[in-house]
């Protein structure tokens, strides 16, 4: 078995969403709390890649900034080869930040675009005294350049004059800079055209081949996350409702969500898409504003029962590593 | 009988740097109640070319520079914006991606959808309001005496999608000009507005003109492709001829970059379309697409295909159809058969 890289085990980030006093009742102050990631777990073994999937809001981003230290947990531990980091602030560790990088969705956003690209790739460099001379740092830069498919040309050169494509280039060769073992891709693809995507994935892939690079890839298209993932997560309302080896799961979802989640992809596939009965599933996400006892999906649920809204279902093993938290997993997988 | 009927669209912006020619070129149409769909890369002009239908592109720095646009039979071209704005609602009506943009944050959303429909219709006041919660329950929103009162923030991205389309259907138009309105959601809540979409097609027999970059939701959608490139329609066809018989490069190329869900084979490098599109100031004097696709031949950068009709329905710009081209297969399109 190969070497955990990254656990999360316990994982918990809420945040304030105010308050309010309620009148007339007796003098009642009640608080009220985001439950953006709610106790959540699990483990990527190094050199590979754990998608995380899940409708918008769900928590994926804020799982991502846990992991950087962005924010401070609020409960649990994420364990960085064994040490738990969740709780030692980023200002007084560089170490962390040099490990465990980030690549973010807009490329347009996260590019300071008074900055040449050079200068944009450097920064981490400089910042960890990685390069001695100024020669020395110009030609690491040259061959992030180059790594990333980009030329050493274009080192001079404004964020605005690239395309959508090859700024998010220069914001992995920005990642890369400092050497990295772990990196957050939080929806690095989402914002590009499909062909450009599967440019973006190819370099993704072909990178952590070469170095060895352990991916954490939060995406919501869920077949570029089938592509890229060896293990993927779902998550709902702060949850993980499914986790498991990427086939296992794609391949037998078992989770209601998962399988509603799955059901909504359009595929293209005319014929296909002209017969496919189930698409889909109704509703919305609920508020993860003081959420209600019981399992998160039970308003969505066509199979939920009492037990679904008093009690909070648990993650099971099913064999192989495939997780479900779901009261009826047996049942609904044995129905067919 | 086609209810729209574009014809060699040309459009150019005058800019301070040049003329951006963004439409070169593009000619298609579609049949009341069906749905053509518009694919291509951004910045290929599919937005460019519906706002010049609908006549919302200001001129300047936009300019029809040629061609013709059909609206059951009559050219709409030369139509002043006074005529425009009678068919703009009436018979024509359009959503965006980003609801936002065309919602008042202000104005409580039964008021904008009551406007809306009173611009178009001679109605009481009384009428306006039964067919505002008519059109609210329409679009899938329950309660609407309740709904209308709130606000456009207080709703989400799917929801206000779902106002849009209200507003948009409120005087039955003929044709629905859709410019990536699910490209901003979720897939769950892409695929309910599909489905709504759909229905509301069906119901009313409505024409569809769709625009996505995701070949999945034009499986879903569209009974007509057209696969446009640098401001020219390189493909068009029948959905089925588009992705079973696919014959431009371009189309191969996109086709291709989804992964295949069908038969994964673990870390298979996805097969992406080399490089960018071109820059539509200077667009090359061949085929815009050579300096990506793989089959280039001389021909290719000298001058530009022209069109080959391989059906009634289905048409391809590719030097390839040339008889005297060499035989190519395309690399694997592949027949993604979903069990
Ligand atoms: N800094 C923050 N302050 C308050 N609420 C936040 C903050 N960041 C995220 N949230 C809330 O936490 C939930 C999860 O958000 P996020 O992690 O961004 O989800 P995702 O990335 O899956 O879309 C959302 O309801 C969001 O509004
Ligand atoms: N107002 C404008 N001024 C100058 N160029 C424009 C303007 N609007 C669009 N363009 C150009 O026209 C081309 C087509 O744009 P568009 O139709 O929006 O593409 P798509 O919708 O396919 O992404 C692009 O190259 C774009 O830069
Ligand atoms: S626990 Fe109950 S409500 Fe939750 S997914 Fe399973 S069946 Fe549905
Ligand atoms: S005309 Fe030539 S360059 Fe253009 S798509 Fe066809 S083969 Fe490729
Ligand atoms: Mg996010
Ligand atoms: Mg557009």
């Amino acid at each position: 078995m190969a070497e955990i890289l990254l656990e999360v085990k316990d994982l918990k980030k809420y945040f304030k969403a105010g308050s309010k006093i309620q009148l007339f009742k007796k003098p009642f102050y009640e608080k009220y709390y985001l439950h953006a990631v709610d106790h959540i777990s699990f483990s990527i073994e190094k050199g590979t890649t754990l998608g995380l999937v899940g409708e918008s809001g769900c928590g994926k981003t804020t799982v991502g900034r846990t992991i950087l230290r962005l924010y401070e947990a609020d409960g649990g531990e994420v364990l960085y080869e064994g040490k738990d980091i969740a709780h030692i602030p980023i200002s007084s560790d560089k170490t962390y930040t040099k490990k465990i990088q980030m690549v973010f969705q807009d490329p347009y956003a996260s590019l300071d675009p008074r900055c040449t690209i050079a200068d944009i790739i450097g920064e981490g460099i400089e910042v960890h005294g990685l390069y001695k001379t100024k020669k020395e740092r110009e030609e690491r830069v040259c061959e992030l350049l180059e790594m990333v498919g980009l030329n050493r040309e274009h080192r001079n050169r404004f964020p605005h004059e690239f395309s959508g494509g090859q700024r998010q280039r220069v914001g992995i060769a920005r990642a890369l800079s400092v050497n990295p073992e772990f990196i957050v891709c939080d929806e690095a693809i989402s914002a590009l055209d499909v062909s450009i995507q599967a440019q973006i994935i190819n370099l993704l892939m072909r990178l952590q081949k070469e170095m060895g690079l352990t991916y954490l890839f939060i995406a919501h298209d869920l077949s570029m996350v089938r592509h890229i993932s060896d293990q993927t997560a779902v998550m709902y309302l702060g949850t993980i409702v499914e986790i498991g080896p990427t086939e296992e799961v794609y391949q037998n979802p078992s989770h209601p969500y998962t399988r509603g989640l799955l059901a909504s992809v359009p595929l293209p596939d005319p014929d296909y898409e002209a017969k496919r009965t189930v698409r889909g599933m109704k509703g919305e996400i609920n508020s993860p504003i003081n959420p209600k006892p019981g399992c998160r999906f039970a308003d969505r649920c066509e199979f939920a029962c009492d037990i679904c809204r008093e009690k909070m279902p648990e993650l099971k093993d099913l064999g192989k590593g495939h997780k479900v938290a779901c009261h009826f997993t047996e049942k609904l997988n044995s129905k067919e | 009988m086609s209810i729209l009927e574009v014809k060699d669209l040309r459009v150019s912006f005058h800019t301070y740097a040049g003329k951006v020619q963004a439409v070169r070129g593009v000619s298609f149409s579609v049949d009341k109640g069906k749905t053509l769909a518009i694919v291509g890369e951004s910045g290929c002009g599919k937005s460019v070319t519906v706002q010049t239908i609908m006549k919302l592109t200001p001129t300047p720095p936009a300019f029809i520079e040629e061609g013709s646009i059909l609206y059951e039979g009559t050219d709409i071209v030369g139509y002043s914006e006074k005529q425009m704005q009678k068919l703009r609602g009436k018979e024509f009506s359009m959503i965006f991606q980003d609801p936002m943009t065309s919602l008042n944050p202000t104005m409580r959303v039964g008021r904008q959808i009551n406007e809306n429909i009173l611009k178009h219709m001679t109605l009481s006041s009384k009428e306006a309001t039964k067919r505002t919660m008519e059109m609210m329950r329409l679009v899938g929103i329950a309660n609407p005496e309740i709904n209308m009162l709130r606000y456009p923030h207080t709703y989400s991205g799917g929801m206000r999608q779902r106002i849009m389309i209200a507003m948009g259907m409120a005087a039955n138009p003929k044709i629905l000009f859709a410019d990536e309105p699910t490209t901003a959601l979720d897939v769950t809540t892409q695929s309910q507005i599909l489905d709504l979409i759909n229905d509301l097609k069906k119901q009313f027999q409505m024409a569809v003109v769709l625009i996505t970059h995701n070949l999945g939701v034009v499986a879903r959608m569209a009974d007509s492709v057209a696969v446009m490139y640098a401001g020219k329609v390189v493909e068009t066809g029948t959905a089925r001829e588009v992705f079973y018989e696919p014959k431009h490069p371009y189309t191969w190329g996109l086709l291709n970059s989804i992964p295949d869900t069908a038969n994964m084979n673990g870390n298979r490098e996805l097969p992406a379309i080399p490089g960018t599109p071109p820059d539509l100031f200077a667009p090359p004097k061949g085929c815009a697409f050579a300096a990506r696709c793989p089959y280039a031949m001389k021909a290719c950068i000298k001058a530009q295909p022209e069109e080959t009709c391989l059906s009634d329905t289905h048409k391809v710009s590719c030097h390839l159809l040339d008889p005297r081209a060499p035989k190519v297969e395309p690399y694997h399109v592949k027949r993604q058969k979903t069990e």
